[in-house]
């Protein structure tokens, strides 16, 4: 790896998180709307409190110098401002909160997507216009093209509210205290374990068609013939030659896909009322909480750039060709 | 060198272990009641603040309702019943009451409660309204001010005495809480309003706030020290749902007891639902069209302020409007038959006060466009309807994006105007920006008014004066939606409020409700219906308030929890034992005393899945056991085809 490369991907990384902080806060201020929080329908309100309202919130200034000179000068110094709709609250504070259950479970549905899907993938590949394919790659293709709201709720409707097996929504059981790690943790995969069932099977349709598509060509390669006349099995001749070599594709999509997690599964999350950073997003919309709006976009920029760096970096270690 | 396997695999199981422990509380829990009884409310309206200055929503008030109490607290129908004082007298001049605050009353954390907690909230109340102030969002202390409060005295630690300025007993009506002195002393009205209510807080409510997090659900516990009647339930969980559907089925579930603000679709399938029971209260408010009429005072127009056209500043114009609106198909096909048809400006749900209209309009296309004809507004050859300028009527209606009724209601208004010739441009906006559009230039340089129609919703308090007073002159530049001023209304308003009897004050409500409806100042469309729904396996004794027409919850005072009793804890006065002669009469025994006891475990739910969890784990270990296998195998097979 030479040092002009990673120089190089560095300042790209750096002069894109620098523009995504300008874009953010131009952006979720030419949405329509506002985030008065005094609403300019209470009848006792006088123009007066509005105002010393919107002063407080540093919205009665020019936007751009003084709003944007402000934002990014508190942003660098890591100063994410304070949440205007939980009256206060630090914006660090109010992700910080969301972000765990968030990585927990789109961490572990990629996870899981991700072997699960490869593994598919792969296989259907291999024995591709074959039964497994044909049934394989249909069910991905459905999965894929499934929004994540209607493969949960019916996961809901029966196993939580027909079967009463698994609890409908939440992470937890909402103010329970557990007597020890134990009851913690069955009440947490129990909660689990549905939201995370919906988001591994939505993921798992795009792995595996790419994996498929990636094995197909793989598997007219030179090598391969080469290895079948060293007379290996039909199964080492996948998992030794053509999936190593096949992976490369993928490495991309997951390198792009890990940086998404930190931005949830809106609609997962919603349909399970799982408090992660998705549902989080949609408050601060909803709220147009410019603070909390730029502290996830921010978060999510900043990773999906990192994730594509670190993508660059294995990509220029995997394949000598990229570091020209 | 490439790390092995069972490298791999350590890294994965402490991946794993590091996200768990990201969930698990830093702090140690809190000890509590093994197996606490706890109700658990359902709402789709998130938690904005516990500072009840700072709320803006219904659920704020939920939760410092729970917390604290009114002075005055609200009954069965939303009369006055004893609430921080038990008794109170008034004087023979009407002019001043004389509250007696209950004797012995602690707050939560064991100090006495006494009157100087009560003289201190409303003291703050009485601050901002000699400095012409309000309180934090400022939708708490207008009620001392409508009471006509001006001072505050307490002689002695059991007494409050509350001077007003006119004989009306208003003062029974106060919403505001009695925080503790001894927390929140320090502050002032001024600074009060921004102060960190922090879970846990100390009340003298029946259930305190003792954890909030955000946007999840905020725990109540039980107030040992509550002067009234203690509820089954140790605890009051209120969740916070993302979506009605998810909530309902929650509810479903079990693991709810209360949804509230379903959809009319759910609710009707939730009535087949065995275990549970829907409500379809009646809403203390309405949706209306409000006609756009600023500038008629003036007699002027000026262009891009106000209305669009002359025509909404005529009383006759509007009431021919009124004649073409049916609804009842808005009632059934917007609100799925679940609300009442509206007419006067207090909602029937207030009882006493509401009057239905001396004139009611009914719905008649035809009768709509003999008056407009009538009035002066003729059609043109290409059908479209002109105002007296000679100019064709278009009118824009805007409605909020809060509610999908309003945007299918504005469709239908559209349609039927359309039939009278008035084109109808609809445009939706999120409330934010639809409040700032229909302010006018009185509430700063930047509003215009420049809107014909508003089509949105308003909702009161117990006492008809808050949403009277949205028609007064000076609500022209905060509430008004209107632009109305009539000082005539004005008059009325002010002696209905200074009544000195309920019989005097009824009267002229009468007169207003009638005023309004007949000028046409707004179209009511309907008033608005709360859906609800509750389970009655896990409790007893939801009671709706008001009675006939209310929900058990979410509604004026927090009197509803305290009545709910353990459902599971059958009462068996007369143990019938059918087991065979001999058999141990032991189970009727130990059943008796959980009858009066509150820490019965709730029935069925989630409690019996510890198989399932086992098998989940199993699988878990089978699938991550299986992909190890594999990795290993691949690892163990091909060393030397490494390059």
């Amino acid at each position: 790896m030479n040092a002009r490369y990673l120089a190089r991907q560095s300042a790209q990384a750096i002069f894109t998180i620098l523009m995504i902080v300008l874009l953010n806060f131009l952006l979720f201020r030419m949405m329509p709307g506002s985030p008065d929080r005094v609403n300019p329908r209470n009848p006792n309100v006088t123009v007066e409190q509005r105002d010393a309202a919107r002063a407080r919130w540093g919205l009665d200034k020019p936007l751009i110098p003084d709003q944007l000179v402000a934002f990014v000068g508190s942003t660098l110094q890591g100063d994410l401002g304070y949440s205007i709709k939980f009256q206060g609250q630090p914006v660090t504070e109010v992700i910080g909160d969301r972000f765990g259950p968030t990585i927990l479970l789109i961490g572990l549905a990629e996870l899981i997507a991700i072997i699960l899907g490869l593994a598919l993938g792969a296989y259907t590949g291999w024995r591709r216009g074959g039964r497994a394919d044909r049934i394989g790659n249909g069910l991905s293709l459905i999965l894929y093209s499934m929004p994540y709201f209607v493969i949960g709720m019916p996961l809901i409707i029966i196993f939580a509210a027909g079967l009463g097996w698994f609890p409908t929504s939440g992470m937890l059981t909402a103010g329970a205290s557990y007597a020890g790690p134990v009851e913690f943790l069955t009440d947490l995969v129990s909660h689990l374990a549905l939201p995370l069932a919906t988001i591994s099977l939505g993921l798992i349709g795009g792995y595996s068609i790419l994996m498929r598509s990636s094995i197909t060509e793989t598997r007219a390669e030179d090598y391969i013939a080469t290895a079948r006349a060293k007379g290996l099995t039909d199964g080492r001749i996948l998992r030794s030659h053509a999936f190593p070599n096949a992976l490369l594709p993928a490495v991309t999509l997951i390198a792009i896909n890990l940086g998404y997690v930190v931005g949830g599964a809106i609609t997962a999350e919603i349909v399970f009322n799982w408090p992660g950073l998705g549902t989080l997003t949609v408050d601060a919309l909803d709220s147009r909480d410019y603070p909390v709006l730029q502290g996830i976009f921010l978060l999510l920029g900043v990773s999906v750039v990192l994730a594509n760096f670190v993508a660059d970096i294995v990509y220029g270690y995997l394949d000598p060709r990229v570091r020209q | 060198m490439r790390p092995s396997a069972v490298h791999r695999a350590i890294r994965l199981g402490s991946a794993l272990a590091l996200a768990t422990a990201l969930l698990v509380p830093a702090s140690a829990l809190p000890a509590r009641a093994a197996n606490p009884l706890v109700l658990r409310v359902g709402t789709t309206q998130d938690l904005d603040a516990l500072n009840p200055y700072q709320t803006l929503l219904v659920s704020g008030y939920e939760a410092f309702q729970l917390t604290y109490n009114l002075l005055v607290d609200f009954g069965p129908n939303l009369e006055p019943v004893p609430g921080f004082a038990d008794s109170w007298t008034r004087a023979a001049d009407g002019k001043s009451w004389t509250f007696h605050i209950r004797t012995g009353m602690k707050w939560s954390d064991g100090q006495p409660a006494t009157s100087a907690d009560a003289c201190f909230s409303w003291g703050l109340a009485v601050a901002a309204i000699k400095d012409g102030a309000n309180i934090g969002a400022g939708y708490l202390d207008p009620s001392l001010k409508d009471a006509g409060v001006t001072a505050v005295s307490c002689p002695d630690d059991q007494t409050m005495i509350a001077t007003t300025t006119d004989p009306s007993d208003r003062v029974l009506q106060v919403y505001l809480p009695i925080i503790p002195k001894h927390v929140w002393g320090k502050e002032t009205y001024k600074t009060i309003g921004d102060a960190k209510f922090v879970a846990p807080l100390v009340g003298s409510g029946p259930y305190t706030a003792a954890e909030w997090k955000t946007s999840q659900f905020v725990r109540f516990v039980r107030n040992p020290d509550y002067w009234g009647t203690q509820g089954a339930a140790d605890e009051v969980v209120i969740q916070f749902f993302k979506g009605a559907d998810t909530m309902v089925q929650a509810l479903k579930a079990g693991e709810i007891d209360y949804a509230r603000d379903a959809t009319p679709e759910q609710l009707k399938a939730l009535e087949s639902q065995p275990n549970v029971k829907t409500v379809v209260g009646s809403s203390n408010g309405w949706s209306q069209l409000a006609f756009n009429e600023y500038g008629a005072s003036k007699g002027t127009l000026t262009p891009g302020i106000g209305p669009s056209t002359k025509a909404l500043w005529d009383p006759a114009f509007r009431d021919a409007l009124g004649y073409a609106v049916d609804k009842k198909t808005l009632v059934d096909r917007v609100l799925g038959g679940y609300g009442e048809v509206g007419t006067t400006i207090v909602p029937p749900v207030l009882g006493a006060w509401h009057v239905e209209p001396d004139h009611p309009r009914t719905f008649d296309v035809e009768m709509a466009k003999q008056k407009l004809d009538a009035a002066g507004y003729k059609l043109d050859g290409q059908g479209q309807r002109l105002d007296k300028e000679g100019k064709p009527i278009s009118l824009r209606l805007d409605y909020p994006n809060t509610k999908d009724t309003y945007a299918k209601a504005a469709q239908f208004v559209k349609d039927w105007y359309g039939q009278l010739g008035i084109k109808v441009t609809a445009q939706q906006y999120d409330s934010a920006t639809l409040g700032n559009i229909v302010l006018p230039p009185e509430a700063g340089k930047d509003f215009k008014a420049n809107y014909d129609i508003e089509l949105w919703g308003w909702s009161g308090n117990p006492d008809p004066n808050a949403l009277l007073q949205i028609f007064r002159c000076d609500a022209i530049g905060s509430s008004s939606d209107s632009q109305y001023c009539n000082p005539a209304f004005d008059k009325m308003y002010d002696s209905q409020n200074a009544a000195a009897t309920a019989d005097a004050r009824k009267t002229i409500l009468a007169q207003m409700q009638n005023l309004i409806y007949d000028q046409a100042v707004y179209d009511i469309l309907y008033y608005d219906a709360n859906l609800a729904a509750y389970r009655t396996d896990h409790f007893a004794g939801w009671q709706n308030q008001p009675l006939a027409n209310g929900t058990p919850l979410f509604t004026y005072g927090t009197l509803q929890y305290t009545l709910l009793t353990d459902a599971t804890a059958v009462p068996s006065p007369t143990p019938v034992i059918t087991t065979a002669p001999g058999a141990s009469p032991t189970p009727v025994a130990s059943a008796a005393p959980s009858a009066t006891g509150g820490t019965t475990a709730p029935a069925g739910g989630t409690g019996d899945n510890t198989i399932l969890y086992v098998v989940i784990l199993v699988a878990v270990l089978v699938v991550a056991g299986g992909i190890l296998m594999v990795v290993m195998r691949r690892r163990r097979a091909t060393p030397g085809d490494e390059e």
